[in-house]
């Protein structure tokens, strides 16, 4: 069990460590130019069925989206683009 | 000692982390944030949205030892209420209060914290947070629940790890290239080893404060691997040196608990096909008791390997593409899983497989009406018919 604990604990250390040196990888363009439409369309489905904007109203969206960031772990570009794009639509 | 070692290690690193982070990389080409838009003196601006869900559950069922009253039950609606506060554009409150009606004579209802969380954002991609929280464990805790659930049933293999508990912790998403990390690390006041004869050496996770000086470490890691977003691979993992009561003889007994899931969508046209699975591993240390818990009737416990597991796989269908309105909101799954408890635990046993069959149709994004079937085998041989509808608000 040392052994597993030693492992696992070390791999969690490695994965942060790439977060660290990867953090500077300059994002692509394709990946920045994405709409809040589709970034709407691509993480929301993963978990859930992708809200329909007119649910709530922007302040609401606003908390909502809040709790989305952190539940789902979201990039801030993804949930700063997706929470614009459900209260424009809304 | 080597555990010492290794937490300064990980303590070290998480300094190296966050002074990394909060000079994190800000894409020159990344479009500049919206303005807040500001209306009180502390510079930010308060938003409030009080979400929740309502449910209405049917079961029927053969009786069984374990489940006595399953015959042809409307079970209580269950009500949670979720308080999302954003208070400016940095702090945000996050809750998660069920209420639930007790099942046994005499009725009442129970009010549960399943969450209740402060989060501070330091950087785009670095979130402190601290409360009564789900730690991301596996495919459904601290992520998925009922409104993520497809099956209606919980998988047996589920929830056999690290569920609510205090402490402090940081998160975060980060875009590399075209594929995407995530990560969360915490500490907190972990489980409690349990000594009743009936539930002895289960760790469990129902207390709101601590019951000894150590504390639990525990992390998770996302992959991302394509510019989609549709598959998500994690590993996640938390390690208690202490579990049992400060000054009994239980104190030292530590637990460690690790899981890896799996979440995949992708529509092929018109048909959009989902696939999850996980698996998740609890080991305590071993341990022998001689001494009785009470002096009038003294037990002694054989010294029995105390490890558990459990594992899901699952898959949906659903024509979101068609042109038929019923067809596009139907959505049909299978899933298969197992849960092997510790065999000579006394809430252990044998394993209990499922096969869970379930049909969807959707009324709205967030409002489905769910039928499932599971077949449970082994040390529970039971049918179960549900049917559930449940109204997110």
């Amino acid at each position: 069990m040392t052994h597993i604990k030693i492992t696992v604990f070390a791999f969690i250390v490695i994965a942060i460590l790439s977060v660290t040196i990867v953090d500077s990888c300059k994002v692509p363009a394709a990946i920045l130019n994405k709409s809040g439409a589709q970034l709407w369309g691509e993480n929301c489905n993963r978990c859930h069925n992708a809200p329909d904007p007119k649910t709530y109203s922007d302040d609401q969206w606003d908390a909502a989206t809040e709790h989305m960031r952190q539940k789902a772990i979201l990039t801030d570009l993804e949930i700063t683009k997706i929470r614009d794009f459900l209260k424009s639509a809304n | 000692m080597k555990i010492g070692k290794i937490k300064s290690t990980l303590i070290a690193i998480g300094f190296l982390f966050g002074s990394n982070l909060i000079f994190a990389q800000t894409d020159s080409t990344a479009p500049a944030p919206a303005p807040e838009v500001t209306n009180s003196p502390t510079g930010g601006s308060q938003k409030f949205l009080l979400a929740g869900k309502a449910g209405i559950t049917w079961q029927s069922g053969i009786p069984s030892v374990n489940n006595p009253a399953l015959i042809n039950s409307f079970n209580p609606i269950s009500l949670m209420l979720m308080p999302l506060v954003k208070l400016n554009n940095r702090l945000f409150l996050d809750g998660q209060i069920e209420v639930g009606a007790n099942p046994n004579p005499g009725g009442g209802a129970g009010i549960n914290i399943n969450e209740l969380i402060l989060y501070y954002r330091v950087t785009p991609s670095l979130n402190v947070f601290f409360g009564n929280f789900s730690p991301k464990y596996g495919l459904y805790l601290g992520v998925l629940d009922d409104f993520t659930n497809r099956f209606c049933s919980s998988p047996v293999g589920m929830a056999r790890g690290p569920q609510t508990q205090t402490g402090i912790g940081i998160q975060g998403g980060v875009q590399t290239g075209y594929s995407k990390i995530n990560y969360q690390l915490y500490v907190s006041n972990g489980p409690q080893f349990q000594t009743d004869s009936a539930n002895f050496g289960l760790q469990t996770y129902g207390n709101y404060t601590d019951n000894n000086k150590g504390k639990s470490i525990g992390g998770s890691f996302g992959w991302l691997p394509f510019s989609n977003s549709n598959l998500q691979l994690d590993v996640s993992g938390q390690y208690t040196a202490k579990s049992g009561d400060i000054t009994t003889e239980f104190e030292n007994i530590s637990s460690f608990s690790w899981a890896t899931d799996l979440n995949y969508y992708h529509v092929f046209s018109p048909v959009m096909l989902r696939v999850l699975a996980e698996y998740n591993y609890t080991q305590t240390d071993k341990h022998l008791v001689s001494s009785g818990d009470s002096v009038n009737t003294p037990f002694a416990y054989t010294n029995f390997s105390n490890q558990l597991s459990g594992w899901f796989v699952g898959s949906t269908l659903r024509a979101s593409g068609s042109e038929s309105t019923f067809l596009s909101n139907l959505e049909l799954g299978a899933r298969y899983g197992s849960y092997a408890p510790p065999k000579n635990a006394a809430w252990g046993g044998d394993p209990i497989n499922q096969t869970t069959f379930v049909m969807t149709y959707w009324f709205t994004w967030k409002t489905p009406l769910n039928i499932s079937y599971d077949l449970y085998r082994g040390a529970i041989n039971q049918d179960v018919v549900t049917v559930r509808t449940i109204y997110f608000f």
